[in-house]
């Protein structure tokens, strides 16, 4: 089974994004990490190729940072890494970058001869929640989406997956080529080990640029964006709680109910 | 573009029989679209058993309802409602469409925006007409930062709505027409077919539709203790949330789970019991309108968005509360 894992590298997820004084984003100096639901996409693809197979390729669109990125991916089950680094491609919207993943579906399949059978993203990215990447890389592919998905399997030329569901999941079928987008599993992504990572270093993280996709780049980039953001705001501050803190917790308590009740919660 | 292009299109899921709530809630979003570009709401429902919902849509303000049965729709499938939509976009050439950002329907619109090269704003939490365009608000940053966007180059706009951020719309007294369509869905576009559903739990979580929430976290200590969150979600009629790591550690089903990768909520009264408040957590809460914590750590992040906190071990605190809430239910 030959795999393709789209990935974004994004803000540590777990730091507060606060504004510049120009209005834009303070993201400069928190910790770029893999979006968390990528690494999902990444273990689940890995636990497939264990169990059936084949090799495993990661590919993402960003500047040479992402080279951090991708050697993590190498480090945890990836076979081989590119990176989509080109100036032509930076300010793409979602549409652009579905559009270079692609064209780099082709390249890759063309430089190594073997067609990908399966297509993983990540449900969505933890930066900015839009889910779109996959759905759109599918319809341009012309291949089936499974979003959301929790577990899956692959027999007999079938693709079975768990997408899950407010009461459950469905168990979803299809044939090759297909596009998955992966939601939390319930297992947690694997570490690297002191040798993966040793090996991971070595290994070449290659950049494609525009010239080799086939593209004359006026359908990527910002000039080709149809979603542009004009400005970013923070969303309004809550007025500051009350906290209580009394030595008898069962006082707290009381001070608490009496309070819901004054604000007619209960 | 000869044609004048104002309508709003507005996909509304239905799930067993009812409206999803966001469903209901972007018909708010679409009236105010097509009010101020004087146009019409055209509501779609597709599926199969559809009688009750639609009723409720077309008493919910809208223009048209807009209906696709098929006895073969028994559960949402992703590739036929995709190529419905397509056929509807064309026939009655909206200027706005329409999903709600549900696990579903969340590859709708995107899929669609790649099949008309259009633009695609995800999660919108409202939106604004200013100078005759619209400007759609996005969530970034497990919505610490909000974003102001814009499609362009793009005949068509497509948004999916983020669950809880516009209200239901009121009855209306009149009905909306509902015109019956069949639409053939060419079987080479078929390519996904759902073997199985499965159902984990029986109760249904809905948890988006809740009141109430009462949410435990890892700071309820186990899962012994936790089954004091649910107590107090009974004591309230509320619905119990949890964070990711109640859930991954088996204290309660996933389908509890309240946050980044489980659900956006926006209750009148959310309790936080034991949850510090990462980020990835607070995202799928922070629009309750009233929040209380409950939490030992002093400096949790909970507090600066806790209408109420207190600073305290949830195991004395809540059976406290309990025992005055209980007095309080038999004053009244």
């Amino acid at each position: 089974m030959e795999i393709l894992v789209c990935i974004k590298q994004v803000p540590d997820d777990s730091v507060e994004v606060h504004l510049k004084p120009d209005g834009t984003p303070d993201i400069d100096k928190i910790d770029k990490v893999v979006n968390a639901f990528d690494t999902y996409a990444l273990e689940m693809a890995t636990r497939l190729k264990e169990a059936v197979g084949g090799e495993i390729t990661v590919v993402s669109v960003g500047g040479d940072s992402v080279r951090d990125a991708l050697k993590n991916c190498l480090s945890v089950g990836a076979d081989h890494a590119y990176r989509l680094t080109d100036p032509a491609f930076a300010g793409s919207d979602t549409l652009g970058k579905a559009l270079l993943l692609a064209r780099a579906k082709t390249w890759l399949e063309k430089k190594s001869g073997k067609p990908f059978d399966l297509i993983f993203c990540g449900l969505m990215a933890t930066d900015r929640p839009s889910g779109q990447t996959g759905a759109e890389l599918a319809e341009i592919l012309g291949a089936g989406l499974i979003t959301g998905i929790v577990d899956i399997s692959y027999k007999d030329g079938v693709i079975s997956a768990q997408q899950e569901t407010d009461s459950g999941y469905n168990v979803v079928e299809t044939a090759a080529p297909c596009v998955v987008t992966v939601n939390r599993p319930a297992y947690d992504p694997r570490y690297p080990t002191i040798k993966s990572k040793l090996a991971a270093k070595k290994m070449p993280i290659d950049a494609i640029p525009l010239a080799e996709l086939g593209m004359d780049g006026t359908k990527v980039g910002a000039a080709a964006a149809r979603t542009r953001t004009v400005s970013f705001t923070e969303p309004p501050k809550k007025a500051a709680g009350i906290k209580i803190n009394e030595k008898d917790q069962a006082e707290s308590a009381r001070k608490l109910v009496a309070m819901m009740v004054k604000a007619k919660v209960l | 573009m000869d044609r004048e292009h104002k309508d709003v299109l507005a996909y509304v899921e239905v799930s067993d029989g009812k409206p999803v709530n966001v469903g209901l809630e972007l018909l708010t979003c679409a009236r105010s679209i097509a009010d101020g570009a004087g146009g019409k709401v055209l509501a779609v429902l597709i599926g199969s058993g559809l009688d009750a919902a639609v009723k409720k849509v077309a008493a919910s303000g809208v223009d048209r309802v807009i209906v696709v049965t098929d006895p073969a729709y028994t559960a949402f499938r992703q590739d036929e409602y995709t190529s419905v939509l397509e056929r509807l976009i064309r026939r009655y050439e909206p200027a706005v469409v329409l999903t709600g950002n549900t696990s579903l329907s969340i590859g709708l619109a995107p899929r669609l925006a790649a099949r008309f090269e259009s633009g695609c704003v995800a999660d919108v939490t409202s939106v604004r007409r200013e100078n005759g365009r619209l400007i759609w608000l996005t969530t970034r940053y497990c919505g610490t930062v909000l974003a102001n966007e814009v499609i362009t180059n793009s005949a068509l706009q497509f948004a999916t709505v983020r669950p809880g951020s516009f209200s239901k719309p009121e009855t209306s007294k009149t009905a909306a027409p509902v015109e019956k369509i069949s639409v053939a869905v060419p079987a080479d576009t078929v390519r996904t077919k759902i073997r199985d559903t499965v159902q984990k739990i029986s109760e249904t979580v809905n948890l988006e539709d809740a009141d109430v929430v009462v949410a435990g976290g890892r700071g309820m200590g186990s899962a012994e203790n936790f089954k004091l969150v649910e107590k107090l979600a009974a004591l309230l009629g509320g619905v119990v949330g949890a964070t990711r790591p109640v859930i991954e550690d088996g204290w309660i089903s996933r389908a509890h789970q309240v946050g980044q990768s489980g659900k956006i909520v926006s209750p009148r009264l959310y309790i936080a019991c034991g949850i510090s408040g990462a980020t990835q957590h607070v995202t799928g809460m922070t629009s309750s309108r009233f929040i209380v914590a409950i939490n030992k750590d002093e400096d949790a992040p909970i507090f600066e968005i806790a209408n109420v906190g207190v600073v305290g071990d949830v195991m004395k605190v809540l059976p406290v509360m309990m025992e005055e809430i209980r007095k309080i239910k038999t004053e009244a």
